[in-house]
């Protein structure tokens, strides 16, 4: 087999072991890349940096463990970020199984704040049919939600006490796996003018910037890059900066193996051109 | 290395899906059985205990909202659809689902993903620093060649013929951008599992 033709016809094996290499070195030896802030990043940032103490955020994990890798960071530290500010935080999740993991973080992040479930933050789990959900929060939280992920009544629950639509919530930010966070920005925004910031999957960004070029989401985090850029606006390192080496190491092989394909396959294309020729 | 038997029971189906990468094997279709059985039961339990328990059984037995127990019948019929004989039944749920839906998404999806998106490709360029002009004639641009590209009661040639070839090229430049990001999405999740693998299983890294 001739040297162009092996370049085109790696053993698919030798991909995968370059890139556990790829990803595993940089993540036990850090080199420290740097991590350029993007605007979109930023509007995520300002808007939940603008926010005054005792405001309402409705948070909505909208994702469950198969893109717990890309969101987790992004929820974990705009959580940091709004406790910090002293922001209360009513969180729902829409997918059956996002309730684990938005209890998860919740619980762990309120307690680095010393927050207490009901005054500083409610978590009002899983409801189902997120498009009659999030239409309905319009008209009434406590009617969509009449009890609380654990089955206490939310109009016993004394942060309820001050939310009963949507004029009630300085900001909502959608931390989505899937298309949701359009959709919160088409019914809740664009029905109730609720402002909605979001974070995304790498995959699902790419739909997010004809919203965020038209100020209908005028800020988001894209994959685990816009996670890192977050942390590093917020000044807490975390599980998305650790990331951002390995990514980039990552990227780099996937390069080189398009870069290693291409040429292969134009080294073969004169070869054959020259065997017609003679 | 970890002590916690859950974060070993996670490790070491993590390694028996990427064992999958050298060949297809057994243990590999163990995790993956493993997976589908345990979510469709976790799901059972969620969606029955979210939708039929909380969403109807206590609002009517408990608040007596007699009026959701028509939403129930409708729910019920859908399940008409197990026998062949009376299938027909569940074509009115669907109606019923299909008719609200409509009506939920077609005013709302005019006015935010096209009314609002398309006037936020109209600008004054005067009005504009020079780089954001730049930027917004480049979508402006793109949206009038791509939808160009999509025109197809005319004969492609002239200006059309034009228009449409550019077109083409910001199509492919957003499929390029697409892959990209998918392929740092993916990227994302394999990091994600190495991060618990050397974090929280064997602690190398901190």
């Amino acid at each position: 087999m001739a040297f162009y033709d092996r370049m085109m016809q790696i053993d698919r094996r030798i991909i995968y072991l370059c890139m556990t290499l790829a990803v595993a070195i940089p993540l036990i030896v850090p080199i420290g890349m740097p991590v350029q802030v993007s605007d979109e990043a930023r509007g995520f940032y300002d808007h939940i940096e603008d926010l005054e103490a005792g405001d309402i955020v409705l948070f909505s994990f909208d994702y469950e463990g198969d893109v717990m890798a890309e969101l987790n960071p992004m929820s974990i530290a705009a959580l940091r970020h709004l406790f910090r500010q002293g922001v209360r935080v009513v969180s729902v999740t829409m997918y059956a199984g996002g309730t684990g993991i938005a209890q998860d973080i919740l619980e762990e992040t309120a307690a680095e704040y010393g927050k207490e479930y009901g005054i500083d933050y409610v978590f009002l789990g899983y409801n189902p049919d997120w498009s009659g959900t999030i239409l309905r929060l319009g008209e009434s939280f406590k009617a969509t939600y009449p009890a609380d992920q654990f089955g206490k009544s939310t109009r016993e629950i004394p942060l309820m006490q001050d939310v009963e639509t949507y004029d009630d919530i300085a900001l909502l930010v959608s931390i989505a796996g899937s298309a949701l966070s359009e959709y919160w920005a088409i019914w809740a925004g664009g029905r109730y003018g609720v402002t909605v910031v979001s974070g995304n999957t790498a995959i699902q960004a790419i739909l997010i910037y004809p919203y965020y070029n038209a100020g209908q989401i005028p800020g988001f985090l894209g994959g685990l890059k816009g996670a890192a850029e977050y942390e590093r606006l917020v000044d807490i390192p975390g599980l998305g900066i650790k990331g951002m080496d390995a990514q980039s190491v990552a990227h780099l092989l996937m390069l080189s193996f398009i870069v290693i394909g291409n040429v292969g396959y134009f080294l073969s294309r004169r070869h054959e051109r020259k065997l017609k020729e003679e | 290395m970890s002590a916690d038997p859950g974060i070993w029971v996670a490790a070491i189906l993590t390694l028996a899906i990427f064992s999958f990468l050298y060949r297809e094997n057994p243990v590999f279709r163990f995790a993956e059985h493993l997976l589908v059985g345990v979510s469709a039961g976790y799901y059972l339990v969620q969606y029955f205990f979210s939708a039929v328990y909380r969403k109807l059984y206590v609002p009517v037995f408990d608040n007596h909202e007699y009026i959701l127990i028509m939403g129930g019948v409708l729910g019920a019929m859908m399940f008409a659809r197990l026998w062949r004989k009376y299938e027909w039944v569940s074509r009115y749920p669907i109606a019923f689902y299909v008719a609200a839906w409509a009506g939920y998404v077609i005013p709302s999806y005019v006015q935010v993903r096209i009314l609002q998106q398309a006037e936020s490709t109209m600008f004054n360029p005067m009005a504009l620093p020079p780089a954001e002009a730049i930027s917004n004639f480049i979508i402006f641009l793109g949206v009038v060649t791509t939808l160009s590209y999509f025109y197809f009661s005319a004969e492609r040639k002239g200006p059309l013929k034009i228009s449409s070839h550019v077109g083409v090229i910001f199509i492919m430049i957003g499929f390029g951008a697409t892959f990209g990001y998918n392929v740092m999405g993916r990227i994302s999740l394999l990091i994600g599992r190495f991060q618990f693998l050397l974090t929280d299983w064997l602690g190398i890294v901190q």
